[in-house]
């Protein structure tokens, strides 16, 4: 298998060089300005006063980020449990029945909505003497109690986000070779331990994509937190992307934010670094 | 395989150009300028307006319209740095616009600002406003003044009357109370400041104005009794649940709560849920909590229109500046939003705010700048999140208030 | 049974905000009241109120290069980093690691900050305002996910596919565009349609790098009118045009359920 014919080689790196190319020119490229300007000190109007690692410092000192950590921690782990094991659970219990397709309708039609319209399908139902409220009979703000803001969001994003989950998971399930699945059954294995020593196992690249997915998705949580609470009331559903663009943005604080986003990115690209690997060497 | 070889060369060509580039720019004859502004929801009325001044001046004008007010603003100080230039571009006056004014980006419109002062087409009340350092820049996109909105029908239920002074205020709201409907509204995102400004406004507006320009300090017991008392107005019962996210107008148009604060924009709203002013709604101005003060504090906003002085033809731009003042575009402007002008002479179909803007420009009242404009940012932000956690938790006034101040302190320390 | 039993009561659950969403874009824009928002009004009001939201609007430039940037940029992703994930995995690139984790690492990065230097940058490079520029970024922004998927997608794949059209002599262009291609379909249109989605539904990219109503992708024209205070634009209507504006995306999913319809039995080509 080592041996290749000569020719091959000097063409491999023409494959990856469009995407390796793309990739470093429109999303790398523009992030290293946000990683020089984490160093300095600017407003957006005068020209970037260098000031070293200060920014950083002022990270282990803000008592805001905290909670912004802690949030964005809830956001992974939820990310995790929820659209993707229902996602899961979803695809697994779809993927083999006759009309399957069709039951999975209802999960997909949210993922249409974009980020004001799901703002606005929600709002009314968690606002206070919402339907929600009404429903459950309770009287709870649900978007105003910390940490129960950040689960309440979490639930619209399940909703949201459960249907592509299970369209991935569907596109493992369908990828597995019948040979092995049917030498199992032959031996007289169904039901759950089919699936978890013979299904399971034969669907792992696919679930490596949508749990890396996932991981990187919760880190970067923003436009749901952005358009249901803005981070509030008091910073208390901020996320660490949040934070991010408050500072940036709104404070117009470049240096402060982009030094949150560069340890965001550091973050990210770790956690992904290492769940990445295990996969490689898994597979 | 040569498939491959010349998407790869055609994307490297691609990044390659994204880093050279730039070009030189020719004076240019306009007669369609670019107008970027960060009321996306209001292309309808700025096309309108485009028609209008086509007829009138050869000049149309093309709206861009944002949505988020602070990405807005970043695009807009980065594009200094490039060569997409705005022909004309809303913003905000306070800190901000004497911000951009210090870069030397901003078309100096001292001579506009006398023209139409003298034609009786902007008010003297309104120049400081736009005064950095002795010049005038930008005109007003549009003015709006801060009141009370109220559901008619249940003030007329109840047999109340708009207040003269804030005792009777309280006094209408305590009867609301008693027949179990919510007094006022408020919310805990963004407009989370409406309470904190009209309550210190109507107490001690020298205190706000020293608050804004970092001579006084959110901890000064004038601040701390303001908050104070808007605890008091929470904890009598008077305000709906923060956490209540129904939109303002329709809280107004159920009576879910009987009053709502907010700019004469406001009256957009009201139109497109078929309410009628004078019959189910009205308007009313705030009294002072303080009755010893000589003049109604009156909350008051306004937004810049702005050229640059690089624009693309800057006598073009500064033309549609000029126009911009006059009666004919204004009469337009203010008609089709329903809200108020900066031209005195601009009649206003709404009888309350038409005999608002007459006072206001006869000076019957002191003009507030609105919070929002009147704070730098770093202070705002700080602050809208402290007011958004007193809304919820009103008994941490005093911790919120140091929140704020650290902020102002960290600001003022490098900034004058 | 108890699978669809389960199925049809979660489904049901995930219905009821849909339900919230028709019945309240259909209600006449006057008559919305949240204390009785789950009643239908009997009126049949979406046509009326998505035609106020949009009104004086023209959109039609704005929908043409909408639909352009959603259709064409996940194509050019979808190839691309197909072509990649193949090269990674089939052809065993040396380092493939690295290279897949340079690609991949392009989804790091918090695309809010990469608003102001894209915008520099595409100005300096004439690309600001122009259908190439939205196309470009769209397609990068697009690749890594699909290098993803098509790299572990592809390393489920029997190597012996690859052995075997060697052997007849065929190039390894041709064995990608002829042998793994089409077996990856599926996955591919998976990964089309969230790119799909994501374009569609875009707002910041579409705001900050572009002007003129011909490149301007239709969210900006909508979403002011959704999020504006200004605006005060009464729900129904903002309702409206959040569910009118989703419907192409709607019907693309409607449209490929087929695909994803097949079970176990026949869904491989082994």
């Amino acid at each position: 298998m080592r041996a290749r014919a000569p020719m091959l080689g000097r063409f491999r790196y023409g494959y990856v060089a469009p995407a390796a190319l793309l990739v470093a020119g429109l999303l790398y490229a523009p992030f290293l300005w946000t990683a020089y300007l984490s160093l300095t000190r600017y407003d957006g109007l005068e020209s970037p006063a260098w000031i070293g690692l200060d920014n950083f410092v002022k990270l282990f000192d803000d008592a805001a980020l905290l909670t912004s950590t802690r949030n964005t921690l809830i956001w992974v782990v939820g990310t995790m449990v929820l659209p993707v094991g229902l996602g899961l659970l979803v695809a697994v219990l779809s993927y083999d029945i006759k009309g399957g397709a069709w039951f999975r309708v209802p999960f997909m039609l949210p993922y249409a909505l974009s980020g004001a319209g799901l703002a606005m399908v929600w709002s009314p139902i968690l606002s206070h003497d919402g339907v929600a409220n009404r429903l459950l009979g309770v009287d709870t703000a649900f978007l105003q109690d910390s940490p129960y803001n950040t689960l309440a969001m979490l639930l619209v994003w399940t909703w949201q986000q459960l249907g592509v989950n299970t369209l991935l998971f569907v596109v493992g399930l369908q990828s597995i070779p019948k040979e092995p699945i049917e030498a199992a059954r032959l031996d007289g294995a169904s039901g759950w331990r089919l699936f978890r020593h013979v299904i399971w196992p034969l669907m792992r690249p696919l679930t490596a994509v949508v749990v890396g997915l996932a991981l990187v998705a919760g880190l970067k949580t923003f436009d749901i937190v952005w358009v249901l609470t803005q981070g509030g009331p008091g910073r208390n559903s901020e996320t660490l992307a949040v934070t991010m663009y408050k500072e940036t943005f709104v404070s117009s604080d470049y240096g402060y934010g982009s030094a949150v986003a560069v340890m965001l990115t550091v973050v990210t690209g770790l956690a992904s670094y290492l769940y990445l690997r295990r996969q490689v060497t898994a597979t | 395989m040569f498939r491959s070889r010349v998407a790869t060369l055609g994307a490297a060509a691609l990044v390659l150009t994204a880093c050279g580039g730039g070009g030189g720019e020719a004076p240019q004859k306009k007669t369609e300028l670019s107008l970027y502004n960060d009321k996306g929801a209001w292309t309808k009325y700025f096309d309108e307006m485009g028609a209008v001044s086509k007829q009138s001046i050869g000049l149309s004008i093309k709206p861009t319209g944002y949505t988020d007010s602070a990405q807005y603003q970043a695009f807009i100080k980065a594009s200094f740095r490039t060569n997409v230039k705005p022909d004309l571009f809303t913003w905000q006056t306070g800190g901000m616009l004497a911000e951009i004014v210090k870069q030397k980006q901003v078309a100096d419109t001292s001579a506009v600002w006398q023209e139409a002062i003298k034609a009786g087409d902007l008010s003297q009340d309104l120049m400081p406003y736009y005064t950095v350092d002795g010049k005038q820049y930008c005109v007003p996109m549009n003015v709006a003044y801060w009141g009370m909105f109220y559901n008619k029908k249940v003030f007329d239920q109840y047999g109340l009357k708009p207040p003269q002074t804030w005792d009777d205020l309280v006094k209408v709201a305590d009867t609301l109370k008693q027949n179990n409907v919510k007094a006022f509204y408020h919310t805990s995102v963004l407009f989370s400041f409406v309470w904190f400004e009209q309550l210190l406004a109507g107490t001690d507006p020298d205190l706000y104005d020293r608050l804004s320009t970092g001579q006084a300090k959110y901890t000064d017991p004038g601040v701390v009794q303001v908050m104070e008392r808007w605890k008091q107005l929470i904890d009598a019962g008077y305000f709906i649940n923060p956490g209540d996210k129904t939109d303002p107008a329709d809280v107004l148009k159920n009576g879910k709560a009987a009053m709502v604060s907010f700019g004469s924009w406001f009256n957009t709203s009201m139109a497109s849920r078929s309410m009628k002013a004078g019959t189910d709604y009205d308007f009313f101005v705030i009294p002072n909590v303080n009755p010893a003060l000589p003049k109604t504090s009156m909350i008051f906003e306004s937004g810049p229109l702005c050229s640059l002085t690089k624009a693309a033809d800057p006598d073009a731009s500064m033309r549609y500046l000029k126009w911009w003042t006059t009666a004919e575009a204004q009469e337009k402007w203010s008609t089709s939003r329903g809200d108020v002008s900066a031209n005195p002479k601009v009649a206003i179909d709404d009888k309350a705010l038409g005999a608002v803007t007459k006072d206001a420009g006869s000076g019957e009242y002191r003009l507030v700048n609105r919070y929002f404009e009147a704070t730098p940012p770093p202070i705002l932000t700080a602050a809208l999140d402290g007011f958004s956690k007193f809304v919820t938790e009103p008994a941490t006034y005093m911790e919120v208030l140091q929140t704020i101040q650290q902020a102002a302190d960290e600001y003022w320390s490098t900034h004058q | 049974m108890i699978r669809r039993a389960v199925l049809v009561v979660l489904g049901l659950i995930w219905l009821g905000p849909t339900y919230l969403l028709l019945v309240n874009a259909s209600r006449p824009a006057d008559s919305y009241d949240p204390g009785s928002a789950w009643i239908p009004s009997g009126d049949f009001a979406l046509l009326r109120n998505f035609v106020s939201a949009v009104e004086g609007a023209n959109l039609s430039g704005s929908l043409a290069s909408t639909a352009l940037y959603s259709v064409v940029s996940p194509l050019l992703g979808v190839v691309i980093g197909a072509l990649a994930g193949y090269t990674i995995v089939v052809l065993r690139l040396r380092h493939g690691f690295w290279w897949f984790l340079l690609i991949f690492g392009g989804t790091v990065f918090p695309s809010q900050m990469l608003l102001v230097p894209l915008f520099v940058g595409y100005s300096d490079a004439g690309l600001y305002d122009s259908r190439a520029g939205m196309i470009l970024l769209y397609t990068a922004i697009n690749v890594p996910l699909a290098a993803f998927v098509l790299r572990n997608f592809y390393s489920g794949v029997a190597f012996s596919i690859f052995e075997a059209a060697r052997m007849d002599g065929a190039s390894t262009w041709r064995i990608f565009w002829r042998i793994y291609l089409p077996i990856s379909f599926t996955a591919l249109a998976a990964v089309f349609i969230l790119e799909f989605t994501f374009i569609w539904n875009d707002l910041i990219f579409g705001l900050t790098l572009t002007q003129t109503e011909e490149v301007r992708p239709v969210m900006t024209a909508i979403a002011g009118l959704m999020t504006d205070v200004y605006a005060g634009t009464p729900v129904p209507v903002g309702l409206a045009a959040g569910l009118v504006v989703s419907l192409p995306t709607v019907v693309l999913f409607l449209a490929t359920q087929r695909l994803f319809a097949r079970g176990l039995a026949l869904g491989s080509v082994h």
